[in-house]
């Protein structure tokens, strides 16, 4: 048992109301530079939709992640023979199209245009090359957008659906979504990591933040091939790839990320998790049915004393230990099972967790009439207007069983909670409903109060950063402390 | 004191020693200026005049002194083409004697070179038979041997004695098939008409002096047994006259447009997939089935 200690995280999608409020702030913290323009660290989509950028789950096209041609890890996107072959032309990566091309509008006009017989208009105007555009797609284009034909069509986790339905989906009265909040997932296994040919990306020891140094990167890009989930990006100003820092500089001073903390549902959790190193490639080396079980095998308890006395040997703080202890994000995912991976079958073993959302009823039309199909107030799971298999594609490595495990118990707990606070269900039928969902009463009350009375301090369980401990790692924290000054500020520049 | 002393006494002996060390140069120079001269004849010369063996290009050097003052040729050997731009009628009528060809300004030349040159060809026009009398090549007729041996000398199937680089790498003749031959110096199809023969081409073979052959071929000459199957193969060539060289360089520029045409080409099909673009596909995919 090698024990580690990573900042993991969990968005209750259930919670999320497509604000998009994550996004504004983590865009005026850290994308307004020229260059990022077009870059999303956290993005907000709509499900079934394509997302940003368009299809990037689809790995026929994009190529990220990890495969196993022959029982051995190898990333989809490039290797140390195939590198060759593209060193001048990476064709796994997304192009400005498939994002979009950023653009503002020219407010100017607003105010120079001379006196004429209409109102100025300020027309939009590219941010890449300053000239007027017009514009066919943007971070969020399929906003609410289910149904349409090409872009919630096209959702690759519509594989495996019948043509009815496909075709239910999209039908009035039954078009149903749901919001996917996205950003890094510092993953376990991460595959931009493995695939840089400059080491310029790395996961922090302390904290599991996966960053990418910006004096190392090379611009080869081959991490943006290789993620996945398609959220490392090229600055092409200053010819550096970027992407989501989790807010180290927040998280290490206790405070939440910038999208944790603006984020107007309290959909997201973080907390510190335990996990064991030493089983990590094995665990991305299981099949695709043990996937989920095996990557949430390496998450440890922390009140194990044998993990706790292992940590502490790896010199893990106690009070980081502590922290792991209360952390909500242990509870949801290992505790409770209620969060799971995104795309587990990528094999990057993401440490963002998801909590599926409950779907609005099933619902037919008969003559004027609107009917639900279940005269049951928290209808069943199965007759969910998303069907299970889609929401088992995107969140349970495309077995059902996993996401409707989680579902069940969020129902069973909503049952309860009608119990006892409204009382026109009794509360042997909702007793039976949490046994049935694999819980209890207890856990029900811990359950709600964790998702619909957290306060700031129950959601955000921060360890303390002990920079003065993580810098030992590398350096002397003495030396440190006498060499480091104001320094010298030094923006990232293309080429070497 | 010591060391004003010892200053004192060096700064005494140096104005006995000076004139003994400026003999001594003096003499070395001198020695050294015969044999300088020669090789600089040998080197620059040769391709063009002979002392006593007639005339090549240029007029045979023998007894050049007799025919104009000493000073005249000290001019003209450091700038003949001012010589011309003078109009010094003597000039002009040695001009039209070589059909036009001017003496080039040779790299090296100056007041010392030229006068020792010079002395050279006084004390060589005195010889029986100057060592500078030319490459004696036989009249007889070339035969097939010779034409076949030329060639492949020429296309470096044989190697040349002392390792120069073969013909083909800079020169190309009519009918040397594939690709021709090299084209950093001139066609030499007719060079045998040009340089009006062979006694005058196989001079200008034992020691070249254009700028890009000479520093090469001083090295690593021609041998005399090298240069006469050479000659052979030049003047077959010449004598089956010469056709439009720039077909064949035309060939040569669509061949090799054709190539990258063909090589772009198979790139494109073996290469489909490279631009792989995801959103557009999809609207215009829609668009299709929509209009359909």
């Amino acid at each position: 048992m090698n024990v580690r200690s990573q900042v993991a995280m969990v968005f209750h999608l259930d919670k999320c109301i497509g604000c998009h409020t994550c996004s504004i702030a983590c865009k005026n913290i850290w994308t307004d530079r020229k260059g990022t323009e077009y870059m999303w660290w956290n993005n907000v989509e709509t499900k079934p939709g394509c997302g940003y950028p368009a299809k990037w789950e689809d790995q026929e096209k994009f190529s990220g992640g990890w495969e196993m041609p022959d029982g051995r890890l190898r990333l989809k996107s490039t290797g140390k023979g195939r590198i060759v072959f593209n060193i001048f032309h990476n064709p796994h990566m997304p192009s400005m199209d498939d994002y979009y091309e950023p653009w503002t509008y020219d407010y100017q006009h607003l105010f120079n245009a001379p006196e004429g017989e209409d109102q100025p208009t300020a027309v939009p105007i590219s941010m890449v090359t300053g000239e007027l555009i017009n514009i066919e797609s943007g971070p969020n284009w399929d906003d609410d957008l289910s149904g349409s034909p090409v872009y919630a069509e096209n959702d690759p986790n519509l594989a495996g659906l019948s043509e009815e339905q496909r075709r239910q989906l999209v039908a009035i009265e039954r078009l149903v979504f749901f919001y996917f909040p996205r950003i890094c997932n510092h993953c376990l296994n991460p595959a931009c990591v493995a695939s840089c040919p400059s080491g310029a990306l790395y996961k922090r020891g302390e904290d599991g933040i996966v960053l990418l140094d910006q004096k190392r990167c090379r611009a080869w890009r081959a991490c943006i091939a290789a993620c996945p989930y398609k959220k490392v990006f090229f600055n092409w100003f200053t010819g550096k790839s970027e992407k989501c820092i989790l807010c180290f500089p927040r998280v290490e001073t206790g405070q939440a990320p910038a999208c944790f903390h603006s984020c107007v549902g309290r959909i997201r959790y973080l907390g510190v998790l335990l996990y064991d190193a030493e089983r990590v490639e094995a665990a991305a080396r299981s099949s695709q049915e043990d996937l989920i079980e095996a990557h949430r095998s390496l998450i440890l308890d922390p009140n194990d004393p044998e993990v706790m006395a292992q940590a502490r040997a790896n010199g893990i703080h106690d009070s980081v230990i502590e922290s792991a202890r209360k952390s909500p994000v242990y509870k949801f995912v290992k505790v409770w099972k209620m969060a799971l991976p995104p795309h587990i079958e990528f094999r990057t073993l993401p440490m963002l967790f998801y909590v599926p959302p409950m779907a609005p009823v099933m619902a037919v039309k008969e003559g004027d009439a609107v009917d639900h199909v279940s005269g049951e107030l928290f209808h069943d799971i199965d007759e969910s207007r998303v069907p299970m298999k889609f929401l088992a594609n995107l969140l349970g490595g495309g077995h059902e069983a996993k996401v409707r495990y989680a579902l069940r118990k969020q129902k069973a707990v909503r049952w309860y909670r009608r119990a006892v606070t409204v009382g026109d269900v009794d509360m042997p039928t909702a007793e039976r409903m949490l046994r049935e969902a694999d819980s209890s009463i207890e856990e029900a009350e811990a359950i709600y109060r964790l998702t619909s009375l957290c306060t700031f301090e129950d959601r955000f369980v921060i360890p303390p950063a002990h920079r003065e401990q993580a810098i030992e790692m590398l350096q002397d924290p003495m030396e440190r402390k006498e060499s480091a000054g104001f320094g010298f500020l030094s923006g990232p520049t293309r080429g070497l | 004191m010591k060391t004003a002393g010892g200053t004192h006494a060096q700064r005494r002996t140096d104005p006995c020693r000076v004139p003994g060390a400026v003999f001594a140069v003096l003499l070395t120079a001198a020695s050294a200026s015969g044999q300088e001269a020669a090789d600089f004849f040998r080197q620059n010369c040769i391709s063009c005049h002979t002392i006593g063996g007639g005339r090549l290009t240029g007029p045979d050097l023998k007894d050049v002194g007799k025919r104009k003052d000493r000073a005249w040729h000290l001019r003209f050997l450091q700038n003949p083409q001012a010589m011309i731009d003078s109009g010094d009628p003597y000039v002009l009528q040695l001009q039209q004697q070589a059909r036009g060809q001017v003496m080039p300004t040779i790299t090296g030349m100056n007041t010392a070179r030229a006068e020792a040159l010079l002395g050279l060809i006084e004390a060589e026009s005195k010889l029986e038979k100057s060592q500078f009398v030319g490459l004696q090549i036989t009249d007889r007729p070339f035969t097939a041997e010779d034409y076949a041996e030329g060639k492949s000398l020429f296309v470096g199937a044989k190697r040349l004695a002392k390792a120069g680089p073969a013909c083909i790498s800079c020169h190309t003749l009519k009918d040397l098939g594939g690709l021709g031959g090299g084209r950093l110096g001139p066609d030499l199809s007719r060079v045998f008409e040009r340089m009006e023969g062979r006694r005058n081409l196989g001079a200008w073979l034992m020691a070249p002096v254009t700028p890009t052959m000479q520093p090469i071929f001083k090295q690593h000459p021609l041998q005399p047994e090298e240069i006469l199957p050479l000659l052979a193969v030049f003047e077959e060539t010449a004598k089956q006259g010469s056709d439009d060289v720039s077909v064949a360089l035309l060939n040569f520029f669509f061949l090799g447009l054709g190539g990258m045409v063909i090589g772009l080409v198979s790139i494109d099909a073996l290469w489909k997939g490279r631009f792989r673009a995801v959103r557009r596909p999809l609207l215009m995919e829609s668009a299709t089935r929509s209009g359909r």
